[in-house]
């Protein structure tokens, strides 16, 4: 084995080298991209600001976005007007957003109440934030919005708010 | 070793191809936030016999909420009184109202009550912010060691305060 080693010109050790990276790159790449299982997160169960057990599992068929917020995230209120407004118009088409609030229920109550939320906040606390995790949010910080197609997979995630414009256009392909 | 070897392309081409390719995952928004702790990286040192330093160095482009901030030591038999946490900068938050907030660095002094000589303690600390790109960090803990001087309680001088901690 080393006796090859020695007999290959060095340019042909670097080629080797340099294929090498690229192919564990490329591996990378298509690990990095293989979509996320979302079972875990449609399997979720969470009361809402009524105190009810919601499952996400009652909104599969529809475009689901599944926003995770607090009301201590200021870019989270801040991007939240959008989307009761896309709720309002796109909720006929089949669009369902879904707020989770890693916060404290009197909190989610006021700010619903101000913001004249149309659509379900549910309570997850810290452990709901754990299953954006397997989802893309290596650093487990909000916002974080996960959008799923009709048949449950991932179509974005995003951390950190969605441009209006962004979220637009990401919905209308799949509605 | 020939240069400019025709291979060199070649490599350099397949690298920039799998940069490319791992760059270019569809369906992901493209920021790249520091960790908590690298964002808000805390440390403590030792002031004086009764007196500990604890210091975060805030990156650029993030900032700490000043009412989120809370120390703690281990062992609680240590004691820790209330410690009085600068000033920072004011912000009308339409939710919250009136909150502070810091940038750069914040040095909090923190005195204990009851050290004993030679204990080793912990600094616990906790703290939440966000970053200026759009994202907020669930509260963070972070826990720096600190080494209390062997023998007589009498202060030691705060410039030798660093060599007296488990990170110098």
């Amino acid at each position: 084995m080393k006796s090859i080693v020695r007999r290959l010109p060095r340019w042909l050790a670097l080629a080797i080298v340099g294929m090498l990276a690229v192919a564990l790159g490329v591996g990378f790449a298509l690990w990095d991209r293989s979509p996320a299982d979302t079972s875990a997160l449609l399997a979720l169960s969470l009361p809402d600001t009524q105190g009810a057990l919601q499952p996400l599992r009652q909104w599969q068929g529809k475009v689901l976005v599944v926003n995770f917020w607090a009301t201590w995230c200021e870019p989270c209120r801040e991007e939240m007007p959008e989307f009761v407004r896309a709720q309002r118009e796109l909720g006929p088409k089949g669009v369902q957003f879904v707020g989770i609030a890693v916060d404290q229920r009197d909190k989610v109550v006021q700010f619903a109440k101000e913001l004249q939320l149309n659509y379900p906040a549910l309570i997850g606390g810290y452990a709901a934030m754990d299953l954006s995790k397997p989802l893309g949010n290596r650093l487990l910080a909000l916002p974080f919005t996960v959008i799923l197609d009709r048949d449950g997979r991932i179509a974005h995630t995003q951390l950190g708010p969605l441009k209006p414009s962004q979220l637009h256009s990401i919905i209308d392909k799949l509605v | 070793m020939r240069w400019p070897d025709p291979h060199w392309g070649r490599i350099v081409a397949g690298i920039a191809v799998a940069v490319a390719l791992g760059a270019a995952s569809p369906g992901t928004a493209q920021v790249n936030p520091l960790p908590p702790d690298k964002a808000f990286r805390f440390t403590a040192r030792l002031l004086d016999a009764r007196t500990v330093e604890a210091r975060f160095r805030i990156a650029d482009g993030y900032y700490l909420y000043r009412d989120k901030i809370h120390f703690a030591v281990e062992p609680a038999t240590a004691g820790l009184s209330v410690p009085k946490l600068p000033d920072g900068t004011v912000k009308e938050d339409p939710f919250f109202g009136h909150v502070e907030t810091y940038r750069g660095e914040v040095v909090v002094k923190l005195a204990l009550t009851d050290p004993q000589p030679g204990q080793r303690i912990v600094v616990v600390a906790e703290s939440q912010g966000c970053a200026d790109i759009g994202i907020c960090y669930p509260p963070t803990v972070q826990r720096a060691p600190v080494a209390l001087p062997e023998g007589s309680m009498t202060p030691v001088p705060a410039s030798q305060g660093p060599k007296q901690t488990w990170f110098n």
